[in-house]
């Protein structure tokens, strides 16, 4: 009898002690209840059923520390937030540790980068006066409107993990760093508004706005938001941003013969974390590509210049064979991978994607693009849900292609079809 | 295994608000002394301050009064608390909530008159809880964690705290023993002064409402030290631990605040049981009754089909369970409860030591260069806590601690670090270390399990002599599986971790069960169902524990003191 429940789980390993770059294993867990279970609840099945030595870290398992954040079928996420259910039953969960950051063990991460780049932006409360009595503020003021829920960070990590930026500079603190700054920046109660605002300003512009914070906060913060809200700020305040001094803080540090607290853990050098992840890093890479020459395009409009600007639209359509129409039973949905070659400009590339395939009788077809519409990551049929199904940011589709939860504007795209000699062909940029 | 000593002047164990607090009050009260935090977990992300959901307990407002706070205190605690603990707790829980505001930069929610919010909760003659939403742990221990960044003060993360080290005497507490979980590695950090502040949390129990994490690693420590301990039969259920069958999520609480609110509890049958068992407050009882009551609907056979009872938010107002309770709606949501809409099944969840090591005022303790604070020490709270008093007791005596050890080392003949035993901290590691290099043996994992079993069926929320007995001699036999425990692998090993646990429940659980021998009465959370009555002639006195020879518990039993209030004082309260 086959089991329904069996899932496949792959876990990232990496031993210290043995170091090199690391690699997944593949575990069998039945997991019959899996809306009621967490990925949590996963890892410490298979740490007591099957293997003890793998390492992961957890504290309070209700989504209130911010200690088991790690990337979760290519998407970052705290382990106890997210249930089994979350993520599409047709495909095998896998788990690996947090981007950026250095590995100690299997899922486990090394967080003092996190904290260091943190520390840039003086993320403490600086009271601007000594005072006995709490200040009286009315909840409905600017300032608290605006910082509104952002102070309920709880410094997992997930943010600069799903960040492209932040890894590649050196001077950028990163999502959470600027939103602690942001929070204290509206805080009237607070003194170190020059200094921080200086040194926010200078991280903020590397942030590429693409969002990804904001799509992986587990307390659905943007840190997006707060940096555009700092990055405002520079227009009201352009004559407080100069050098200042260091914080007092800063001072005490250099000059403090505090015993130093043991060696600092150095761990693997191993890179195999730093991998990108196949299905949405290099998504990602591609799209802002896609967006930087949008801009470039429409900056050209604006110019009036007439130079033949190559554009996605002029790509002259061709059809491509996807397969023999006998291989599709009536009443499946199946995925196909098709290839071919398009013309771009000056360049030629091959293409290789998906086709999602329906057939509703001999005669009808219905194929859609698997790009799903929110930010083009590949959509999957899962049967059991019968949905169109993204594991980026959880969009999910019915069988026509309408969506029904997450984040995507519109259906999935539908394409041109027809049957030629018993091979369905489909029409395609 | 073992890395060479570090000195320090002030050694802090634990990571909550008790421990950040009193390393602030520390240094700021005194710069120049060299601190260092150990805590088990990452920074500021262990234990459970953070996790405190509700909120504080404090007098702000002009109609409510220190008085009134010290009389709940007292009454909820069944009149056996320390009144000297229980009188500082709610007369500095005053300007310790100002100060986490001013000098911290906790921004607490605010009334729409600008005004610092309190909200209900249960066992209160007054409403006076000071929150956050209902995720207040969040920005207590977010803030006071940034301002130990702010004074640079180095934390040891994932090092936890594994003996207490002593002088030759015995009666000189010189550091601590640590555990570097990262690298598999012990060391030796001796100290002028020590804080015990790693928390409690009663996990030893299979429904346990603080995270997995938590093993009483202090009050355990603090025992094996030889310290005095006290009340460590009076361990807290809270009532509403959320059942959720198979995770490991069970057992976490939805907050008092619901209660407070006005929702309500039904057993199995639909019927709202608290009017039976206290028809003038029903829900709104204090935790030990209302865990209590639970407990015997369950026993009668009159659960849910889930296992507990139910509890009801949806008549308050979906609108009003989700703007009031985001965070609780939203952990129901997680788990498929529709907290606003539908009621939810919950059952008593163990949750809070209400015992422990015994302290002054300034939180010095029973051993010379010991100090504790927070839920390791005992006594403010006597057989039952209130909610919103745990936040308001690691914080204040956080503080409190911090104030009076720089106070103590500012005195140059206190400063110094008296000489650990020669060979203690070796054969500690020798003891410690041993399953590691066991071929075969017990699982850590497994006898934790049995631990728990054993507790929740025998020391749980309702609890007889015959059972407690048969806990002991299961203790005694479980004592041997987890002295055989058998454990492989190196770096960041969380069995290895887990066998350290299981050892300090161990600890705890013979504390419990022969504390709770000693009371044959009804008090606070400690319930018999062979004694169901309180009785007030009988039953006024503390327990006092210490280690034996033998390494079992000796205690004595002492009158309590009524030093502010009188008997008859708190008898009459009503809250």
């Amino acid at each position: 009898m086959q089991n329904n429940h069996l899932r496949t789980v792959k876990i990232f390993r990496y031993d210290p002690e043995k170091g090199g770059e690391g690699h997944f294993q593949s575990y069998s867990l039945d997991i019959p209840q899996p809306e009621i279970t967490t990925i949590l609840d996963v890892l410490l099945r298979i740490q007591k059923e099957q293997d003890p030595s793998i390492a992961f870290r957890f504290a309070c398992r209700v989504n209130m520390c911010g200690s088991c954040g790690m990337v979760i079928n290519g998407r970052e996420g705290l382990a106890c937030k997210t249930n089994v259910a979350h993520l599409p039953s047709g495909q095998d969960i896998t788990l690996r540790p947090l981007n950026h950051f250095p590995v100690i063990k299997d899922l486990v991460v090394d967080m003092s980068p996190f904290f260091a780049k943190y520390e840039d932006t003086l993320p403490f409360f600086e009271p601007i006066e000594q005072r006995s009595e709490p200040y009286v503020i009315k909840p409905d003021t600017k300032e608290r409107v605006d910082i509104a829920m952002d102070t309920d960070c709880i410094a997992c990590g997930c943010c600069v993990s799903s960040c492209t930026m932040v890894n590649n500079h050196e001077g950028y603190a990163g999502p959470a760093a600027l939103t602690r700054a942001f929070t204290l920046l509206a805080d009237k109660r607070d003194a170190l508004f020059e200094p921080r605002l200086t040194r926010a300003l200078d991280s903020c512009y590397n942030c590429r706005t693409e969002f990804n914070c904001t799509e992986v906060c587990p307390k659905s913060i943007s840190g997006t938001r707060a940096i555009k809200y700092i990055q405002r700020l520079a227009v009201t305040h352009l004559k407080d941003i100069k050098p200042l001094p260091p914080h007092p803080a800063e001072e005490k540090a250099k000059n403090d013969p505090k015993p130093k607290a043991a060696e600092p853990d150095t761990p693997c050098s191993c890179k195999c974390h730093e991998l990108p992840d196949p299905s949405r890093r290099a998504f990602l890479k591609s799209t802002t590509g896609m967006v930087g020459l949008g801009v470039a395009i429409s900056l050209t409009g604006i110019l009036g210049v007439s130079a033949v600007v190559p554009t996605l639209a002029d790509q002259p359509a061709q059809w491509v064979p996807v397969g023999n129409a006998a291989s599709y039973p009536v009443g499946s949905v199946n995925t196909t991978m098709i290839t071919y070659k398009r013309k771009q400009a000056i360049h030629t590339e091959t293409v290789n994607v998906p086709i999602l395939i329906r057939r509703d009788s001999e005669q009808d077809f219905i194929c859609f693009n698997s790009s799903c519409t929110h930010l083009g990551c590949a959509v999957s049929w899962d049967p059991t849900t019968k949905r169109f199904e993204c594991a980026c940011h959880g969009g999910a589709f019915d069988v026509d292609g309408n969506v029904i939860a997450g984040p995507p504007p519109r259906p999935l795209d539908r394409l041109p079809w027809k049957l030629e000699n018993g091979i369905i062909m489909v029409e395609v940029v | 295994m073992m890395k060479a000593n570090m000195q320090v002047d002030l050694l802090i164990l634990g990571m909550g608000a008790a421990a950040e607090l009193a390393a602030i009050y520390a240094h700021d009260a005194r710069p120049d002394l060299n601190i260092l935090i150990a805590t088990k977990a990452l920074k500021g992300k262990g234990g459970c301050s953070r996790m405190v959901q509700g909120g504080f307990n404090v007098v702000l407002d002009p109609g409510d009064s220190h008085e009134k706070h010290l009389m709940d205190t007292l009454k909820g605690g069944q009149y056996i608390n320390n009144q000297d603990l229980a009188k500082a707790l709610v007369e500095e829980a005053t300007p310790t909530v100002k100060e986490l505001e001013t000098v911290s930069g906790c921004f607490f929610d605010r009334r729409e008159d600008g005004h610092i919010h309190q909200k209900a909760f249960a066992g209160q003659c007054f409403d006076r809880t000071v929150h956050k939403g209902d995720l207040t742990g969040i920005e207590i221990i977010s803030r006071t964690t940034e301002q130990i960044f702010k004074r640079r003060i180095p934390v040891l993360e994932e090092t936890r705290a594994v003996e207490l080290l002593l002088d030759s005497e015995g009666k000189t507490v010189t550091g601590a023993l640590l555990f570097n979980m990262r690298r598999g590695e012990f060391l030796v950090v001796e100290a002028a002064a020590t804080l015990v502040a790693t928390g409690g949390g009663p996990t030893q129990y299979r429904f346990h409402a603080p995270g997995p994490e938590k093993s009483a690693d202090g009050i355990a420590m603090l025992y094996r030290a030889g310290a005095l301990m006290r009340d460590m039969e009076m361990i807290q259920f809270h009532p509403t631990g959320l059942i959720v069958p198979g995770s490991v999520v069970a057992g976490a609480l939805l907050e008092e605040g619901l209660r407070g609110a006005g929702a309500h509890l039904y057993n199995g049958e639909g019927e709202r049981y608290m009017l039976r068992y206290a028809p003038d407050v029903a829900e709104r009882a204090t935790r030990d009754v209302v865990s209590r009551s639970a407990y015997l609907e369950m026993m009668a056979g009159r659960a849910c089909p889930e296992g507990g009872v139910r509890i009801d938010a949806a008549h308050l107002g979906a609108d009003f369970v989700l703007k009031n309770f985001p965070g609780m709606a939203e952990r129901c949501a997680q788990f498929k409860y529709d907290l606003a809409r539908g009621m939810v099944p919950v059952s008593p969840s163990a949750h809070f030591f209400m015992g422990g090591g015994v302290i002054d005022t300034e939180c010095r303790a029973s051993l010379d260069k010991l100090f504790v604070a927070g839920e390791d020490a005992g006594g403010v709270h006597g057989a039952n806590r209130l909610g919103g008093n745990g936040i308001c007791e690691s914080c204040v005596y956080g503080r409190l601690a911090g104030k009076s050890i720089a106070r103590y080392l500012g005195k140059a003949e206190n400063r110094s670090i008296k000489k650990t035993k020669p060979g203690l901290a070796a054969d500690m590691v020798a003891r410690l270390s041993a399953p590691l290099s066991r071929a075969t043996g017990t699982n850590p994992l497994h006898n934790r399990t049995e631990i728990q079993e054993s507790n929740w069926n025998k020391v749980g929320v309702v609890r007889n002599k015959a059972d407690m007995e048969s806990a002991l001699g299961d203790f005694a036999s479980l004592r041997k599986d987890v002295d055989a425990a058998a454990v492989s692998g190196g770096a960041y090993n969380m069995v290895f971790n887990v066998h350290l646990d299981t050892l300090n429940m161990m600890d705890v659980s013979v504390m419990a069960a022969t504390s709770a021998l000693q009371r044959d009465e009804t008090r606070g959370a400690h319930t018999r169902s062979d004694f169901p009555e309180q009785r007030d002639d009988y039953g006024l006195f503390n327990t006092f524990l210490w280690r034996g020879p033998d390494g079992l518990p000796q205690w004595e039993k002492r009158a309590v003191e009524f030093k502010h209030k009188s008997l008859e004082a708190c008898q009459k309260h009503k809250k």
